[in-house]
């Protein structure tokens, strides 16, 4: 089907979704959405894989408006990327929140809920395919008072926190959009219209400090969207208040606009010509990712945790796309590519796996009442269908082969590894310090999630006795047996990935990531000698020739082209991991059950516990026990204040209760956001000095500012 | 810390060449009372006993080595005392079948031993800890402590099983694997000892638990501990627990 | 403070209420006194007149129960013994740990009214102490005359949901338990750490997992028979507590023991503080995994186990005593070799203490860890090497001498940090002490008899000794046939138990075996 086609057929199924809506019962709202949102869904991502796969695009006008300017639609690879990503979110997500649609926390809003997403799906898409600034911009807005609306919507939250946190959304998200919105008019003083086409050339004229301007306020103003540090304040709060059924789509679709935002902007229209701006973003991603995933570690609700954990991963894309800026900047076409490749293929697992992971925290939270991983535990006994797809979901984000999160980490890791092959030692060593930043966040995540898999699922149920915990409901089953099924296929099939997202990285680099990391297949014969031998050889031996002629595609390893004295300079099949890894667990399971233990009765006893009369849920460790260590090593950037330490006593002597509690304020607000706070207080407090009620001194003003007025009129 | 090497080195070997040979320093046990015929006075040193491990038949008196708790009245302050031997290797099999199968060749030179007190007054426990000391150094014969019960093979317990024990006690012999010997050392953990009659005590690890061997003496010393772990992995027979002119008594 | 002064001091503050009995010749000050103003004399007591308290002792009579708590002072000051009576019907009695303050009584009140059924006013954790809630239900009263044992055993409702007291209330607390069984060989104990996650913010011990019910079981003894408990209960100390209990039966019936068994009773108890000491001092090396000297400690506790089992031929000084001496004779030369052995020990200890004095590493771990406060130590009238390392000088064969201690020449080590490394500083300092006593005796040893028969006849009294571990407390009392009627022990490590808790609070995890191995706790001394 034609890929406009595609496009019409998304945008209609948001519009005959909203039309039935409004028509059918509370009810059935579900149904609606399910069938409409999946509709859509299914339309993104086959218009993303088209132009993916055929590597033409279109544009479209949308709409002329006369005196001003046009509207104008485009679909290019970049898009399509994004397009591709958003659809195969928004598909389970879809089936996910027509089946809470059911619950408590939206009844009696269903139908503003259905309406309200099904414009958002539409929105997200006509951001992606926007192909002028208006657009854009226009698009952008919409998509952003949806989304403050969507998070409102529900009533989990304790009332004043949701209000609170949706009120942070949109201020913060206001004045992102302002920033980019000046960065999109600084790009267009000189050009012909607002039109993508013309803004890329236009910007080949730009100036130093515009370049400088221009960057800046794109990247942190889209960077509030994607949650980058220092603008991020917003992100943790909204998305633990958002509504069970929402969060999926506010990690997994609208954060990547932001990212969409800042990489049309600073790789697509305005290209770095200075490595400098390329180490900004690599700079503050390693930032963003170090302490999201610190405060993700340290974080007991688990949906805070993954909010944080998304601020983690955005820095990743973000250093990766910044590596890609610095290459391109040093016109290292290869090196750009494989940046950018990187920074995307984070992007799509990041999607996959996030979303994942809120339907999976969605459907705990349903079952239990709770979020709080100190009072879960032994839910895996209960939900052992959705504990298994949480796994797949923690050992994604974790970065363990043959997941998804791992090829992507270890590529973003290699391009680090890259900076050898700058001139400049300054880049080098902001390149090692980076790197190494981001090995620091890998681990942590590790830690993180293994934190967050044990306490909500093994061990002992800590929850009331009363509380029946059943198995997840069908629609969030599905939407994480989807999710976990890609997240595998994505760690599985890189070669088959990178390919998928090569015409993007193409387009922003020039040069083919498929030709530099999953060469293709060459015949033996002597006539195919263009490649050195020595690459050949080694071609052969990392077993990249396998699948010949059996495997579509371009084999099963990953690995990069070097020069002639290091014809491969890295190499890694994480398909080839899985069958050792499947092989290995094989093999270990038939010596262990089959040979070694034959004949002999498999006992199951009770735990061991150091012979007590009855183990007790009090007796295991906590999440706050397991991350304490990490609480306590980076207790620099925690800083938490001690709120009561108190002791109750009978008679000096009998201990009653020690009371301690700590809190501790996010890094961002206590650096930043409280001194602006405080600044922009005593602003204020000297400016309300001059309101003081006198009709006199106001006459005064006036009489000022006329004066003032009239200085300045030119007199023509 | 290099003093600390050059010490350990001048120490030399103070191991002790047991059970290759006997060990004769003097001090390593007190020895147990050897069965005799007394005749007249053999009933009066029988009412002696306190935990009437000594039995007599017409003067010829026998010693029940699981009641003896080591207060030597039998060989001081009486008319006619008994003689005492001053060996060690006491341990003996309970019950008629011996020491249960399944415990095969590989069990001999290496076992890990997981050690319950349940209730023993601390010199039971003590002559345990002075095993891992470089006089007996149970390590050579492939004699491990482990403190869990998972990696046990062999449960040696001290102590009479007091009440509030029985529970943990009964918890670590169920979460042993099997192949797996249990070993009560300590008249306290063969017959209850001084405490037999307490309300609260066990008349021993045998009320709770199947006991494989046991080793008596109010402490066995190390060298009897020793034996009866000998004993529990096979590598010495079991001796009889009973000394005397009668026959075995239960 | 004169023992002599206490009882005017007494009988003017308390007018009616106190009936003070002064004894010149043991020097104890019996003060019968009215349950109204038993808080506030035990109080001035305690606090004030800076007596320690030892003990209390409770006993059902006819018709009446009679608690004794007995208080001690330094030499001149004596003891004193405040008496109160109630009705058996009426058994609540005011709580001085409550009232008064002391804290030392905490555990005894509890105990009593686990196994009297006794009731305390103001005590708020009353229950669950030596009767295990999860074991047994409440108004058991296994100590009362005429409680059937089989009957209680028979109709026993444990509570299934039995939970712990949780005291941390910081959200993210959890309980980290540890034992009864735990680590390699030890006593079982069990330790509740509240946490979270670091160090320890709580510690709780609950003992009594090896409670034998000795006191029950000696009653209706003879005293022979009560002997063979008493060195059995907690045998690694076994003459200690055999000669506080020898000394009770003797002082009932008037006994007089002979010079030569003193002067072997001495020898032998300052052998088996020796070996104690170095048995203790091997359990810190162990502990801080120091291997090296771990293997030098046991060597010297084995080579002292070996002297002691040559001299008297058992290892732990087993049927040694008797009420009114010695069991036996030993021979003066083989006393002499013995000490020979002692010293080749002793010298073989300074070396070790020597080399861990120089060894960071190891005194890293034990240095300012587990610290007990002279207040702390005072409060809790802790006993022993632990009190003495926290600057309470109080050591029984000073302040109230007994089997001729007074004749002989020793100095008592004190320290003043309370930290684990200046417990181990006067572990190794009393042992060089005792090896002095150990000459003294051996040389002051002449010919005579070793045993003189006791008279026995009704009383009761109270016989004590400075066990290895601290200050040992029997109360003894006889029927008309001789045969005990009340066998009381106060032991020194359940004194010392009752603070461990502060110690090990505060620190992490890992330094909790190390605290541990320093106070050198006995949980069978405890339980009995």
């Amino acid at each position: 089907m034609a890929t406009p086609a595609l496009i019409a057929l998304l945008f209609a199924a948001c519009a005959a979704g909203i039309l039935l809506c409004l028509a059918v019962r509370p009810a059935q709202q579900g149904t609606v959405l399910a069938w409409t949102g999946c509709v859509a869904a299914l339309a993104a991502t086959a218009a993303g894989a088209a132009v993916l796969l055929s590597g033409e695009g279109f544009t479209r006008v949308l709409w002329s408006l006369p005196g001003l300017t046009t509207l104008t639609l485009r679909l290019d690879s970049l898009s399509a990327v994004f397009v591709l990503v958003t659809g195969l979110v928004l598909f389970p997500a879809s089936i996910y929140a027509a089946g809470e649609l059911r619950g408590e926390s939206l009844r009696g809003r269903e139908r503003a809920f259905t309406v309200m997403l099904l414009a958002l799906y539409a929105s997200i898409v006509l951001i992606l395919i926007a192909g002028d600034a208006l657009l854009f911009l226009l698009a952008w807005e919409v998509m952003s008072i949806l989304c403050y609306l969507l998070v409102l919507s529900g009533r989990d939250e304790e009332n004043g926190r949701q209000i609170g946190s949706g009120y942070l959304l949109l201020a913060m998200g206001e004045a992102g959009t302002l920033a980019a919105a000046l960065g999109f008019l600084l790009l267009a003083l000189d050009a012909k219209s607002v039109e993508f086409g013309a803004l890329r050339s236009a910007a080949t004229g730009l100036g130093a400090n515009a370049r400088w301007a221009v960057f800046l306020l794109t990247f942190f103003g889209f960077g509030v969207k994607a949650g980058l540090v220092p603008v991020n304040s917003w992100l943790q709060r909204a998305y633990a208040a958002a509504p069970r059924a929402f969060a999926p789509v506010l990690a997994g679709a609208t954060l990547n606009l932001g990212l969409y935002g800042i990489l049309r902007v600073n790789a697509d229209l305005l290209p770095a010509a200075h490595a400098s701006t390329g180490l900004v973003a690599l700079v503050v991603g390693t930032v963003s990712a170090l302490i999201g995933i610190l405060y993700a570690t340290t974080d007991n609700d688990l949906k805070a945790m993954l909010a944080h954990s998304s601020i983690e991963n955005v820095g990743i894309v973000v250093a990766g796309s910044g590596a890609g800026m610095v290459f391109h900047a040093a016109h290292l076409p290869a090196l750009t590519t494989i940046a950018f490749v990187a920074s995307l293929y984070h992007l799509l697992n990041h999607s996959l796996y996030k979303t994942l992971l809120f339907v999976g925290v969605g459907a705990v939270e349903t079952r239990t009442g709770t979020r709080d991983m100190d009072r879960l535990g032994g839910l895996i006994k209960a939900m052992p269908l959705a504990a298994l797809a949480f796994l797949a979901g923690s050992l994604s984000i974790a970065g363990l082969p043959p997941f998804n999160g791992f090829v992507s980490e270890w590529l973003t890791l290699q391009t680090m590894l890259r900076a050898a092959e700058l001139s400049s030692t300054g880049a080098k060593i902001v390149f090692a310090l980076c790197g190494a930043g981001l090995a620091l966040t890998a681990a942590l995540a590790v830690t993180c999630f293994v934190k967050v898999f044990a306490m909500s699922f093994l061990g002992m149920r800590r929850l009331d006795e009363e509380r029946r915990v059943s198995e997840a409901g069908p629609g969030a089953l599905a939407a994480m047996g989807i999710l976990a099924v890609l997240c595998l296929a994505s760690g599985v099939l890189p070669t088959y990935v990178i390919p998928m997202l090569d015409p993007a990285s193409t387009q922003l680099a020039g040069a083919s990531a498929s030709d530099v990391l999953v060469p293709a297949f060459f015949a033996s014969s002597p006539a195919h000698a263009s490649l050195p031998p020595m690459f050949a050889a080694e071609f052969h031996d990392l077993g990249a020739q396998v699948g010949q002629d059996v495997l579509p595609g371009r084999g099963l390893v990953v690995l990069h082209r070097g020069g002639e004295a290091n014809p491969v300079v890295f190499a890694m099949s994480s398909s080839y991991m899985a069958v050792a890894l499947i092989a290995l667990l094989a093999l270990t399971y038939v010596v262990l059950r089959l040979w070694l233990t034959r004949g002999r009765r498999l006992s199951r006893r009770e735990r061991w516990d150091g012979g007590l009369r009855s183990l007790l849920p009090e007796m295991t460790y906590t999440a706050t026990g397991f991350s304490n260590p990490v609480r306590v090593i980076f207790d620099a950037i925690f800083r938490p204040t001690t709120v009561e330490d108190t002791r109750e006593t009978v008679a000096e002597h009998f201990r009653n209760a020690i009371r301690r509690e700590k809190e501790h304020v996010h890094l961002v607000d206590r650096v930043v956001f409280q001194p602006v706070r405080s600044t922009a207080l005593i602003f204020a407090r000297i400016l309300a000095a001059m309101h003081h009620g006198r009709i006199n001194a106001y006459v005064t003003y006036a009489f000022l500012a006329l004066l003032i007025v009239f200085a300045l009129l030119p007199t023509s | 810390m290099s003093q600390w090497v050059v010490k350990g080195i001048r120490t030399g070997i103070k191991t002790t060449a047991y059970p290759r040979e006997a060990e004769s320093a003097s001090g390593v046990t007190p020895g147990l009372p050897v069965g005799a015929d007394l005749g007249a006075q053999a009933a009066a040193l029988t009412e002696r006993c306190p935990t009437h491990a000594l039995e007599q038949t017409d003067g010829r008196i026998s010693v029940d080595y699981r009641r003896c708790v080591h207060c030597f009245r039998c060989a001081r302050g009486a008319a006619r005392p008994l003689a005492w031997q001053p060996g060690y290797e006491w341990a003996g099999s309970h019950g008629e079948s011996g020491l249960r199968d399944g415990f095969g060749g590989a069990f001999r030179r290496s076992i890990h031993i997981i050690v319950v007190d349940a209730g023993d007054c601390g010199a039971c426990l003590n002559e345990v800890k002075q095993l891992n000391n470089p006089y007996y150094n149970m390590h050579r014969l492939g004699f491990f402590i482990t403190p869990t019960p998972r990696h046990a093979d062999v449960l040696l317990v001290v102590g009479p099983v007091t009440d509030h024990m029985r529970v943990a006690l009964k918890k670590v012999y169920d979460a042993m694997p099997t192949p797996k010997r249990v070993v009560a050392a300590g008249a306290c953990a063969l017959s209850g000892g001084v405490f037999a009659e307490s309300f609260v005590c066990a008349k021993g690890v045998g009320e709770v638990l199947p006991v494989d061997v046991e080793v008596p003496g109010n402490p066995p010393p190390p060298l009897a501990i020793l034996h009866g772990l000998l004993v529990a992995v096979g590598r010495r027979p079991p001796v009889a627990l009973v000394s005397g002119p009668s026959g075995p008594r239960r | 403070m004169d023992c002599a002064q206490l009882k005017d001091l007494i009988e003017t503050a308390w007018p009616g209420l106190a009936h003070c009995r002064f004894d010149a010749a043991g020097r104890v000050n019996e003060v019968k006194c009215e349950r109204s103003a038993l808080a506030e004399l035990c109080s001035r007591l305690f606090h004030e007149w800076g007596f320690g308290f030892a003990g209390l002792v409770v006993e059902e009579g006819a018709e009446a129960w009679h608690l004794r708590y007995v208080f001690y002072g330094e030499r001149d000051a004596g003891w004193a013994h405040v008496l109160t009576e109630a009705p058996l019907a009426d058994r609540i009695f005011p709580s001085i740990a409550v009232g008064s303050k002391i804290f030392a009584a905490d555990w005894h009140e509890r105990e009593a009214e686990d196994l009297f059924g006794v009731h305390f006013a103001g005590h708020p954790r009353l229950g669950d102490f030596v009767l295990h809630d999860d074991a047994w239900q409440e108004n058991v009263e296994p100590m009362r005359r005429g409680f059937d044992a089989a009957a209680a055993m028979h109709n026993r409702l444990p509570d299934a949901d039995w939970r712990p007291r949780r005291v941390v209330r910081e959200s993210g607390a959890f309980v980290m338990p540890v034992g009864p069984k735990f680590s390699g060989v030890t006593e079982s104990v069990h330790f509740q750490l509240e946490t979270v996650g670091e160090d320890v913010i709580r510690s709780w011990t609950r003992l009594f997992y090896k409670w034998r019910a000795v006191e029950k079981l000696a009653e209706s003894k003879s005293p022979d028979g009560a002997l063979l408990l008493a060195e059995r209960f907690a045998a690694t100390t076994a003459f200690a507590h055999g000669l506080a209990f020898c000394q009770a039966v003797e002082a009932i019936g008037g006994a007089s023991v002979p010079p030569r068994a003193r002067l072997l009773r001495v020898f032998l108890a300052e052998l088996e503080r020796l070996r104690q000491h170095a048995g203790a001092i091997q359990e810190i090396c162990e502990s801080t995994a120091l291997v090296v000297a771990n293997s030098q400690a046991g060597l010297l506790e084995e080579d002292l186990l070996r002297v002691s089992g040559e001299l008297t031929g058992h290892r732990y000084l087993f049927g040694m005593l008797a009420p009114g001496g010695l069991l036996g004779d030993l021979p003066t030369e083989a006393c002499r070799k013995a000490f020979r052995d002692a010293k080749d020990a002793v010298s073989g200890l300074d070396d070790l203490e020597r080399r861990l004095t120089v060894s960071s590493s190891f005194l890293d771990r034990i240095e300012e860890v587990g610290i007990i406060w002279l207040k702390t130590a005072r409060a809790y009238s802790l006993v022993g090497p632990v009190a003495r390392a926290s600057g309470l000088a109080r050591d029984l064969r000073r302040a109230q001498p007994y089997s001729g201690y007074e004749s002989f020449e020793f100095d008592v080590p004190v320290e003043e940090e309370g930290d684990g490394y200046a417990r181990l500083r006067v572990l190794f300092a009393e042992a060089r002490q005792s090896l002095r006593i150990m000459e003294q005796a051996a040389a002051a040893l002449k010919g005579g008899d070793v045993y003189e028969p006791v008279n026995l006849r009704a009383g009761a009294t109270l016989g004590w000794a400075e066990a290895p571990r601290g200050a040992t407390f029997h109360w003894v009392r006889l029927d008309d046939g001789g045969r005990i009627a009340r066998y009381r022990i106060v032991t020194p490590s359940f004194a010392n138990w009752h603070s461990f808790h502060l110690g090990a609070e505060k620190f992490a995890f890992q330094d909790f075996p190390i605290i541990l191995s320093t106070f050198d706790l006995s949980a069978a001394e405890n339980d009995r």
